[in-house]
């Protein structure tokens, strides 16, 4: 096998040309020495070697390399073919590359998100992300410092291990201050995911749990706010007030190593020494870090969660009082690691995807069957060729050609079509707090994706009915001038087999559609169990802005104070959390003299909410009390729990006055409210306690209830916290119903998608059931003549042809559900409010189906009855 | 397009009609030295007393697949007359080939000529 054929079939070519006129010249040369005249040697010469063209085409066969040659010759008749008929050409294109489109884009996303999930990062595939406990689909950092440095010593199976703390601060010093994503990171974090400074350089090991006030920041943020000043290095830039130096600059799209996250600076775990109680604590607040390692190389995941294990066990038996509850590792590959977004992808894409590969293969199908139509029309053309003495290899090579250079053509569109829709996925991310960064990406493995499902569409639509076509006996073709009868009845088993796939693939994609769909309606109209109109929220980045602890309860007061004033304020209360946007905190709550089993987890979720939380969200108080603003620091620890909480601790019993411990204190439990949605509506209810905002609350998030529209208070509200500080800073000012729109996301991602792909599915199936029965009614013409001037009356044609459809839309339904109802398993776990199985969306989904495909049968029938029988006799 | 096909495939019956004999000529004539394509069918020529006409559209497909099996090697020289030509030359394994093909030839032509002459007695038996 030669790499380059055509370099050497060139020159092999000449050569035979000169090893001819060799030949020719010495036979000339000889006859001249026998007596002959130079112009009658020339000619007898020429005469007795015979036709040189042909004599060149026989021997260059004998290379076996004239395969290019030919594979010229057919392509240029596939595509003088498909200029013929311009009407198939531009059908079949627009619909495959629609098809690889839908494929493409979903594997777009796949790719920019799943399979880069750390951008920039090196090797991502040897990347684990690190789990301990009890897993859970959206959990929180699981590792103190202490424990991750003892795991990055004592394991044998990883060449680093890093952690970080995904955060946010104010960046302070310009005139406004602005909040920027940061995340606090182990000193070889750069080293592990394999990142070179594009300035300066990254952090030392012995930076990392030392005072050093040093900074990385983010190509963007270098971009945006240093204009990329080149000599930003060794520069003081401030952080929350605090001074801090600029290390290095990270290369360019480098956002850190959470996916689907967005970090915009870097500083080492405790850079101004305020954490130490942090940095030397196991357990509470300590446990902060997410942890991802890097694979030795020959290391398998179960070989590297063993080692953490054993290194795991010997911590905890060394500080089990530190380590109640659950702490086997659990490892997983970036692509689905369940800290940031992959989480989330990884329920999501690849159902999608496999959606889109239906939608191609039902539009194969559909293709397939406009060739076969247009192979039965040519049968006459490729007989000949065939009686001329093309081999069937050869009449099918060039009929699968004219499938493949269709496809290609429709990649190429698909390709120009990908590079935009690849981009649309950040639309269905509303604004939020989060700094999510998620998108397609449309590089090479896109481009080898839509070349793979072009290939694969060629293939499909292609081959299929060339085999079929080629298989027509060449005499019989040419002698039956009425071949319409058997050369149809021997396409028609196939054409039949094309239709009820269309139809069995249509079926699930549009009961999938219309689960989901239905799935979204019960989602926005359930009740989260709090109220989401007329509620505003605003951030005050005090934690972040560098004041002490005593100016921001101050601030917190005056906060409630003005903003309550304010006209059209109905209450104002603080929270440090919103519901249903993606996030929550979480933390190991014991009841009092209550010795957990060891590997028990008792985590709940908390959130910290000041007086009249409940009240401004409508959540119900059920025993006992709202916090009222005398708990504060000085007073006794209190608590709320929700159902779910005092059900799983004092089943049976009154909460009231039985007391939790957490973070190694008492809280003792003051009321009981009803059960609301912590993050998404169909979430598994986890118990929930709300601990006093203005004892332990940490973030601030005013929450004001108004009396019109939310949007029109924001600025209203954003000056009366500027008119107390000027420069404290305000953000993710937005109604609650908008911020909690985050939580529909993928379930608006799913239905959208599976309704376009199901729409598409319908007109696909559709037309594909007309065109062949108009198709297979019009070869019967002559047929329904003679029918109906023997007597048959218009209702006999019109169940003739009916009956023919009927069939075929019953087995292609029969089929269809069958697969249907598999493929619903899939999906069950995205469903909310709707089994898989719904019988009544089943049913008006092929109620559907079969309504539009009767309607298909239904067009040509009617033109069959219609037509006169004379004329019909006529027709051939 | 289709036409030259069809010829095509006459020439190639052809060759597979005299397929073994002509490869077996041809190996043979190398045998003596060294030959280009003309050289080959004169020497044909002379050799079987004008019988033997072997058509270049036989001789060059022949030729080219024999270099192709690696029985012939083939290289540019220039010839007596000071022509250009393409000279072939039988390898080792060609000789290994054309001492096969004389085996078979003799045992077919023993064969047939078992068949023709069969003595009349036997026959009448």
């Amino acid at each position: 096998m030669k790499w380059f054929p055509s370099f050497g079939f060139q020159r092999r070519k000449r050569e035979l040309q000169e090893e001819i006129d060799a030949h020719l010249q010495m036979a000339i040369a000889d006859r001249v020495a026998r007596g002959e005249t130079a112009e009658s040697a020339r000619q007898a010469a020429a005469r007795e070697f015979g036709n040189i063209p042909l004599v060149q085409d026989v021997t260059r066969d004998m290379w076996g390399q004239a395969l290019l040659e030919q594979l010229g010759r057919d392509l240029r008749y596939a595509l003088r073919q498909l200029r013929k008929s311009p009407g198939f050409t531009i059908t079949a294109t627009a619909m495959l590359a629609v098809a690889i489109c839908a494929n493409s884009t979903v594997f777009s996303w796949i790719d920019g998100t799943m399979l880069r999930p750390i951008p920039g990062a090196r090797d991502t595939g040897d990347l684990v992300s690190l789990q301990r406990g009890e897993r859970n689909f959206s959990p929180t950092p699981p590792f103190s410092y202490l424990d991750y440095r003892d795991l990055r010593e004592q394991n044998r199976t990883f060449t680093g291990i890093l952690a970080y703390h995904h955060d946010w601060i104010t960046l302070t010093g310009g005139a406004q201050p602005e909040r920027v994503y940061i995340a606090n990171v182990s000193a070889n974090y750069f080293d592990v995911l394999g990142i070179k400074p594009v300035l300066g350089r990254f952090f030392l090991p012995d930076e990392e749990s030392r005072a050093v006030p040093n900074v990385v920041l983010g190509y963007s943020l270098w971009k945006t706010r240093y204009a990329k000043d080149p000599a930003i290095v060794g520069k003081s830039i401030e952080l929350a007030r605090h001074p801090v130096t600029v290390i290095g600059v990270a290369p360019e799209g480098v956002v850190g190593a959470m996916p689907g996250l967005r970090d915009d600076l870097w500083v080492t775990l405790d850079p101004l020494g305020t954490d130490v109680w942090r940095m030397t604590h196991r357990s509470g607040g300590a446990v902060w870090l997410n942890v991802i390692g890097r694979l030795r190389p020959g290391v398998t995941r179960g070989q590297a969660a063993q080692d953490l294990d054993t290194a795991m066990r010997h911590i905890v038996a060394a500080y089990p009082d530190d380590h109640l509850g659950d702490n086997r590792i659990t490892l997983d590959p970036m692509w689905r690691s369940p800290f940031g977004a992959n989480g989330y992808m990884a329920a999501t894409l690849p159902i999608l995807l496999a959606f889109a590969a239906v939608v191609l293969m039902l539009t194969c199908a559909n293709v397939a069957t406009l060739t076969l139509v247009r192979f039965v029309a040519r049968r006459r053309e490729l007989a000949i060729r065939q009686s001329l003495g093309a081999n069937r290899i050869q009449l099918v090579r060039q009929m699968v050609l004219e499938g493949v250079v269709l496809s290609i053509v429709a990649g190429a569109v698909a390709l120009v079509l990908t590079s935009w829709t690849s981009k649309t996925f950040a639309w269905f991310f509303p604004a939020n707090s989060n700094p999510i960064i998620l998108n397609g990406s449309m590089d090479h493995n896109v481009v080898i994706g839509i070349a793979v499902f072009s290939l694969l569409a060629g293939m499909l639509c292609g081959a299929l009915p060339a085999w079929r076509s080629s298989h027509a006996p060449a005499i019989d073709v040419l002698k039956a001038e009425s071949a319409s009868i058997s050369g149809g009845s021997r396409n028609r088993k196939l054409l039949s087999g094309l239709v009820v796939a269309q139809i069995a693939l249509s079926l699930p994609l549009l009961l999938c559609s219309a689960l989901f769909l239905r799935t979204l309606r019960n989602l926005a109209g359930a009740n989260p169990g709090f109220e989401r109109d007329h509620i505003l929220t605003a951030s005050v980045g005090l934690n972040i802005a560098g004041y002490s602890h005593d100016e921001e309860q101050l601030i917190r007061h005056k906060i409630l104070d003005r903003v309550s004033a304010l006209p059209g304020v109905k209450v104002v209360s603080l929270t440090d959390w919103i519901p249903m946007t993606l996030g929550h905190k979480g933390e190991d709550a014991y009841p009092e003299g209550y010795v957990p089993h060891p590997h028990e987890s008792l985590q709940v979720y908390h959130a910290e909410v000041a007086p009249r939380y409940f009240e401004s969200l409508h959540i119900p108080i059920l025993e006992g009390r709202e916090f009222t603003p005398d708990d504060d620091e000085k007073a006794p620890r209190v608590l709320i729990v929700d159902q779910t909480a005092a059900k799983r601790y004092w089943p049976g019993q009154d909460p009231l006055g039985k007391r939790l411990r957490v973070w190694g204190r008492l809280f003792t439990v003051v009321g009981v409210a009803r059960n609301s949605t912590h993050i998404f509506v169909n979430e598994a209810p986890e118990p929930m306690v709300y601990m006093s905002f203005f004892q332990v609350g940490y973030e601030t998030i005013v929450q004001v209830k108004t009396e019109g529209n939310p949007v029109d208070l924001a600025p209203a509200v954003e000056n009366a916290i500027h008119e107390i500080d000027p420069r404290l800073p305000v953000f993710d000012v937005r109604p609650m119903r908008e911020s909690t729109q985050v939580a529909s996301s993928f379930a608006v991602i799913q239905s959208a998608l599976a309704g376009m792909f199901a729409l598409i599915g319908l007109v696909l199936a559709v037309t594909g059931i007309y065109g062949v029965v108009a198709y297979r009614t019009q070869m019967r013409t002559h047929e329904i003549g003679v029918r109906m001037a023997l007597g048959a009356s218009r209702v006999d044609v019109l169940r003739l042809v009916l009956l023919q459809g009927l069939w075929v839309t019953g087995i292609g339904l029969a089929l269809g559900l069958a697969f249907a109802l598999g493929l619903t398993r899939l999906i069950a776990r995205l469903l909310y409010g709707i089994g898989a199985n719904d019988p009544v969306t089943v049913v008006s989904v092929v109620m559907l189906l079969g309504a539009m495909s009767l309607a298909a049968c239904y067009l040509p029938a009617r033109r069959a009855m219609r037509r006169n029988p004379v004329t019909a006799i006529r027709e051939l | 397009m289709s036409t030259p096909m069809g010829e095509k495939d006459q020439y190639k019956n052809r060759i597979e009609l005299l397929q073994g004999t002509l490869d077996m000529l041809i190996l043979q004539t190398l045998q003596w030295g060294p030959q280009h394509g003309y050289g080959i069918v004169q020497a044909l020529r002379l050799r079987s007393g004008d019988v033997l006409q072997v058509e270049t559209g036989s001789l060059y497909p022949a030729l080219h697949r024999l270099e192709r099996q690696g029985w012939v090697q083939s290289e540019w020289k220039q010839s007596e007359s000071k022509q250009r030509a393409r000279y072939y030359r039988i390898t080792a394994r060609g000789k290994k080939q054309l001492a096969s093909d004389l085996g078979r030839w003799e045992r077919i032509v023993e064969a047939i000529g078992s068949v023709m002459y069969v003595k009349p007695e036997e026959s009448e038996s």
